[in-house]
Formats: C-alpha cells, structure tokens, sequence
C-alpha cells in the first residue's frame, strides 16, 4: 500500500512538473473545445452528408395525403426513415438515437388544402428535435414544404376534393351574418365560376401530371401559402435542459487529449523500462501487480483532472451545465478517466517497444476518436462505421457525458454506458496483466 | 550466523543466440569487498542483474544468506542495495524527493524515512543541495544521488555497477572515499568499475570475467603471484650500434621477449634471478655497456590483458 502511494504519488508530481504534459491536458483541449464548441452553437452546425441522416416519421393522420409525405421522406436518399408512434419517437430523441421526428398529426389530409386558403386552418406539423441537431432540424424544416406541397398536390388538391371544398365554403357562407351583402355576392360568384371550371377536370390533378415527381420548389413556383405550420419541440428530459454545444465539444476535445496524453505515458513507461530506473524498481521487494495497478490508477487521476477540469473550465465560462445526475456525472467521468489509463497501458503491453506502441497507440486512439464521435457526429459516417462505434469505448464514454450533461438524463442512463465502459476497463486490464513485461528483452 | 552472505552457482543468461553469462560461480562473504573487472560486454551487468533478482537465470541458482530469492517482493531483496550503471532518477524532482520516493519502496515512512534520506544525503555530500532538482546537479553530484538512493534501506550487500563512470576526477574521488567509508562500516561490496586502481585500493578480491565466464577470482597478491605474467626490466643502455645482438637474448632460458626501441631495452622476465643473470651476461659478451637496470613486476593492468587480450578501458 505505501508502495502504491509513494508510486501513485510520484507520477503526480512528475506530472505537475511537466509543462508540456500540463498544457497538452488543460489549455490545447479547452482552446480547441471553446473554438469548436462556438462553431456548433452558432450555426448549430453538425452537417448531415454520407450515410443517410436518420429521422423517424410519425403518421398520426394515416390519409392519402400523409402517406404521400412520408413516401416523398422515404423515397429521397438524404433520408433514412422509420415510421413509429409518437411515444417511441419521443424517446429515441430523447436519447440522442435519432436527430429528429416529424409528427404528421390526426387531420393533416383534410386541413392541408384548406389550409393553403385558411390561415385558422392549417394543420400543425410538430418537429419533435434534438436540440444539440439543429442542422438536422433546418433541414428537415426546409424538406418538409415542396414534400408537403407534392402530396397535397398528388392526393389532396383533386378537382373533386376542390369542388366538396367549394359546397363546404358557399353552405357556410349562407350562414355568415358579419359578411356584408355585395362581399357575399361577389365571392359567391367567384366561387361558382371555380366549380364550373372544376367540373370540366374531374378526376384529374390540378396541377400537372398525377404522378410526375415535383422539381424544383412548388411553393415558389405556383406562388402559394403554405399549406401547414411547424411547431418545434426540442426535446430534452429536464425543463431546465438546453442545448449547449460546449458539452459536447469540451467532452470530445478533453477526452481526446486524455487518451494522448496517457499513450504519451505509456510510451515514457516503456522507455522507464529500457532505462536504469526499472533495474531499480526491480531490485526493490515490489510487484509487477502493484507497479501496473499504480501507474493505473495515477493515470486515471491525471486524466480525472483534465476531464474534470475541462467541464470546469466550460460550466463557469461557457455556462455548460449538469442537467442530469451528478453522481452519473462523476461515475462516467471517473469511468471515463481509468478506461483511458487501462487503454493506454494495454497499448504498452501490446506495442512492446516504445516506438511500436507509438506507432500502434496513435492509430488505435485516433481511430476511436474518429470512430467513437469525439470529432465529428458519428451519423456522418458510414451505417457499418455507426454500428462498429458501439463497440468503441470512446463512443459509450461520450454518450455518456452527453447523457449526463446538456441531455438530461438521471443517474439510470448512466449505467448501460457505465457497464460497457467496466467491461472495457476489465479488458484492457487483462491484455495489460498478461502482455506487460517487466524487462526489455 | 553464516560466514556467506551470496552464493551464486553456474549462472547462465541467454538473450536469443548470444550467451551474456555462461556459467558464472562466485561466492561473497560478509564484510568482503570484491572488484567484478572485465571488458564491456563481457557480462557484468547482466550477472548483477541475477543477483539482485532483476533477471531470471536460465540455469543456476543465487543464494543469499543461505536462500534463494524467489519472487518480485521476498523481502530478502531488502539486503540488497543496487547502484545501477544508468543513472536512475527522476529529473524533475528533487534530491530529497527522490529519495524519499526510493525509500517508500522499502516500505520506509515517516521519521524512519526522513531519517535515511537525510542521513543518506549528508553521506555524500549532497546535504545543502536537498530541495534542489536533480537536473540543476552536475553529472558528478548525480553519481552520488545514484548511490545514495542504493543506501537508504541500510542494506548487507551493495552491488555497484560503474558507480564512478563518466564523472570529473574530484567526484569520482569523492564517491570513491564513499565506497571505503561503506567498506569500512562492515557492508559486504561487489564493486565493478574500469579503473584499476580503485580496485588496487578498495578490494581484496578481483573476479575478472570476459565472454560471460570468470577467467580469474584471487585476491591481488594470488594474482600477481600466479606468474603467468612476466616481470619487466628495462635496461638502459650506453650506445646502441646494431641490433644483431637481440635475437640472441630471446633463446636465453628465463627471458620469454626482447624488445629495443633508441637505447631502451626492455626484457620479459619470468625467471627474475636466474635469466635476468644470464641475459646481463650476455649483453656483456657482446660489449653493450648497461648504463642502469630497473625492474617492474606486473601490474593488474597487465594481467587483465594477458587473461582477456584486452585493455580494460578500450572495451
Ligand atoms: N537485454 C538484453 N538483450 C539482449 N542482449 C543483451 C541484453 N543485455 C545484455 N545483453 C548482451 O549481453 C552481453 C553482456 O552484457 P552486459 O552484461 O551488459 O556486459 P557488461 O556489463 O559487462 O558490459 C552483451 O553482449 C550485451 O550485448
Ligand atoms: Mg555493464
């Protein structure tokens, strides 16, 4: 145990004796987290190219015209779709596994026409959203208008439907009271010269050709209000939740700094091994069990303090905040922090020379990061890279802070990625105990 | 009590295909000082490190006081204190630092720990340089952190590889008072250095190994004494007119070489009474005038060559 202390003791101070190592952990990474963090908050800015960005599709209205949106959504390769109720899509969201959800509500066929003359009357589409995906969110905002305007175009704006809305409107016109006399007959007139001229197009579309896909956006084309509102509803578990783009950003860049930093120990301990200082450790009564356990343990410490003091640094000036469980917070950081430390040291065991664990620890760290979202969102990539980052330490590490932070989310969110995180950290421990010599042979 | 302290028998390590020890058997004995010579890469260091339980031998055994070390932490290590030949500390820390780290290795805490780093520090001589950090140290004065770090334990046995290698003539003189001082206090030393005589000085016994085995183990005067080496004589001479003489002094029984170089002669020697009689005969015989004859006998030096081939200091 004084052993452990004095070993633990002493990376620590070695540490704080290392400027380098000092600003590689606390200014590089709250520099480029700040510049990345205002990047994001700003234009809301994670781009949506490659794999198909994932959104799910409510249909709560199940009319010609809603299933023609969601077919417009199905059919354009920017999209990946799923269909689901509303509650699952709430929670999806909520998790962060979809971006966003398009409610198409109960009427939306029937309002959408009348909707495009009555401004009481348009259906209101509900954009259920990420809000740390607002990029996504304009997107889909901006698709939803020439989608809308061709199912309405294709199903709803019928010559019959336009007639049954004609007798609709001149039925409730004989029952208006405040319509003055000379109005009522001048739209009355109006209104029968549109039936006359409807009469003569029965059963053909309105506009163009019943099938023809729409080019171009409608909505400028034939000059028409839009036939709907969007409502946005950002979700995120806690009232108090908002968004903030630092979270992520500051998550992201400190953990990647953690995990350099630690190869970087790694391959110092390597070269510890090559040089006089192990033959004195070595002549001295301690194993190799509680020499590993402590470069362990001290690694985790140093990566805890730039986590912890990245999030520090990010809460007070960029007002980052913990939304949901505090101690879900510490256990993922802390989690976190000894995943690094074991990924580094099994690294050191599996590159054997400092320079092959160089070699193979920065492929392996930036291939994490890449892969597990440190830099970039990870449904840009690839949908086989999207499923290889669940098996990525880094992946479950990040979510999880995300989950604790901005997102909301309570202490139970906390656990899957906490357990998946134990495994790794039991894993890595194991290649460390077995591979991990003692002498440079 | 047992007289021995450490006893190691037909040590072998092998790295791949090069045998670095190959078959190495020596005995210390409590309170003895033993010089380990020998070129660079003739196995030093890599005996040392079976010694100390830093590497497992392929064959044979170390035995200190009368067992075995079996294991990274059997507390028998705590005999042992190690001088590397690398210097082994941390840079960025202080003297004190250092040592206090080293010591807790031992288990050392508390007072017991202030106590042998400070006592180790004033030792040699680094007392008013505690709270500085080892890299403001010149190379001289880490030599001397190297060793004390190896003396904070108090331990039986000190196995110092190189201790003095690579520093200014005054540090190295300094650590050398040290190592006569440890001496002095009863610790039993295996002492391997380049320059002889620290050994001449220090130790009463000499293990000189080349290729991973012991070519010799005797003390100085059994060394000297063995007389494979030859003594030397040089004779100075009058006048040299011709060398035709020479020849004739290398058949004469008890005079194994003749060497001339202007009018110094110098004579291998290895019947100093008889053959050093009869080649002043003949010198005589042949009318070459020995203005005065000086006699040296071999010095360690030179039976390190003639056992190895080799000078000790050209690796
Ligand atoms: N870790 C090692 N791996 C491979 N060869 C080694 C290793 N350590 C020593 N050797 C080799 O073993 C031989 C003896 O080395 P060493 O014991 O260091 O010699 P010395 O200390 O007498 O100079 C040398 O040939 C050296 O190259
Ligand atoms: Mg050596």
């Amino acid at each position: 145990m004084r052993q452990l202390l004095a070993l633990i003791r002493l990376d620590l101070k070695l540490f704080l004796c290392d400027r380098r190592a000092l600003i590689m952990l606390f200014i590089v990474p709250i520099g480029l987290a700040s510049f990345m963090g205002s990047v994001f908050s700003n234009s809301g800015g994670k781009s949506s190219v490659g794999g198909g960005m994932g959104i799910l599709l409510v249909d709560q209205d199940v009319s010609a015209v809603s299933r023609g949106v969601v077919d417009a959504f199905a059919n354009d390769p920017t999209f990946r779709v799923t269909v689901t109720n509303e509650a699952a899509a709430r929670d999806m969201v909520l998790n962060g596994k979809r971006p966003l959800a398009v409610v198409l509500p109960a009427g939306f066929g029937a309002d959408a026409l009348p909707g495009l003359f009555d401004t009481n009357r348009k259906p209101v589409i509900t954009l259920l959203h990420d809000p740390s995906r607002s990029m996504e969110r304009s997107m889909v905002e901006g698709m939803l208008v020439p989608k809308v305007i061709q199912a309405v175009a294709q199903n709803g704006l019928s010559a019959d439907l336009g007639r049954d809305f004609i007798r609709r409107g001149l039925t409730n016109l004989d029952r208006a009271t405040q319509v003055g006399a000379r109005d009522q007959q001048l739209y009355r007139s109006m209104m029968e010269r549109a039936d006359e001229f409807l009469a003569t197009r029965t059963n053909r579309s309105l506009f163009g050709s019943a099938k023809g896909p729409t080019t171009g956006s409608p909505a400028k084309e034939f000059n028409l209000p839009l036939p709907f509102v969007t409502k946005a509803e950002a979700l995120v578990k806690n009232t108090k939740s908002e968004y903030n783009g630092y979270a992520h950003a500051f998550a992201g860049m400190s953990l990647q700094f953690v995990l350099m930093s630690l190869l970087e120990s790694s391959v110092g301990l390597l070269r510890e091994r090559e040089s006089g200082m192990f033959r004195r450790l070595r002549a001295a009564p301690l194993s190799r069990g509680t020499l590993l356990l402590a470069k362990g343990l001290s690694y985790a410490i140093i990566g805890l303090l730039s986590l912890g003091g990245c999030f520090a640094f990010a809460m007070v000036v960029f007002g980052v905040r913990i939304n949901g469980s505090w101690p879900g917070f510490i256990l993922c950081l802390v989690l976190t922090s000894l995943m690094s430390a074991a990924l580094g040291l099994a690294l050191a065991a599996l590159g054997r020379t400092p320079a092959g664990t160089r070699g193979i620890g920065i492929a392996v760290v930036l291939l994490l990061l890449m892969v597990g979202g440190a830099w970039v969102p990870t449904f840009i990539l690839p949908r086989w890279l999207q499923s290889a980052a669940l098996v990525t330490p880094t992946r479950w590490a990040l979510d999880s802070l995300d989950a604790m932070t901005w997102r909301g989310l309570g202490f139970d969110a906390a656990l899957a990625p906490a357990g998946v995180m134990l495994g790794f950290i039991a894993l890595f421990a194991t290649i460390t105990w077995l591979r991990f010599r003692w002498t440079a042979e | 009590m047992s007289d021995l302290l450490l006893d190691a028998q037909q040590l072998v390590k092998r790295f791949g295909p090069r045998t670095a020890v190959d078959g190495v058997s020596f005995t210390l004995r409590r309170g003895e000082a033993v010089g380990l010579l020998g070129p660079n890469g003739a196995g030093k260091t890599t005996t040392i490190s079976m010694l100390s339980g830093l590497l497992l031998p392929d064959g044979g055994e170390v035995r200190l006081g009368g067992q075995p070390i079996t294991g990274d932490t059997d507390p028998r290590k705590r005999l042992l204190g190690l001088v590397p030949q690398e210097l082994a500390l941390y840079e960025e820390l202080t003297a004190r630092d250092n040592l206090e780290f080293f010591g807790a290795l031992y288990d050392l805490a508390g007072a017991a720990l202030a106590t042998a780093a400070e006592s180790a520090l004033k030792f040699v001589g680094l007392a008013e340089r505690r709270g500085d950090k080892v890299k403001t140290f010149s190379g001289g004065m880490k030599r001397r952190l190297n060793l004390a770090v190896a003396l904070l334990h108090d331990p039986q046995l000190l196995l110092l590889d190189e201790p003095t290698v690579g520093v200014d003539p005054q540090s190295r003189n300094a650590i050398f008072d040290n190592v006569e001082e440890l001496r002095r206090r009863g610790k039993t030393i295996l002492y391997t250095t380049h320059y002889m005589e620290e050994v001449e000085r220090l130790c009463d016994r000499v293990i000189i190994m080349d290729h991973g085995r012991i070519v010799a183990d005797d003390t100085l005067s059994g060394l000297k004494q063995r007389r494979t080496s030859a003594d030397r004589v040089f004779c100075e001479l009058v006048e040299v007119r011709d060398g035709s003489w020479l020849a004739g002094l290398e058949g004469i029984a008890g005079i194994s070489r003749a060497e001339l170089a202007g009018t110094r002669l110098t004579l291998h020697v290895t019947d100093l009474h008889g053959g050093l009689g009869r080649a002043l005969e003949h010198l005589r015989r042949v009318d070459v005038v020995v203005a005065s004859v000086e006699s040296q006998s071999p010095s360690l030096e030179d039976i390190f060559l003639e056992l190895t081939g080799r000078s000790l200091r050209d690796g």
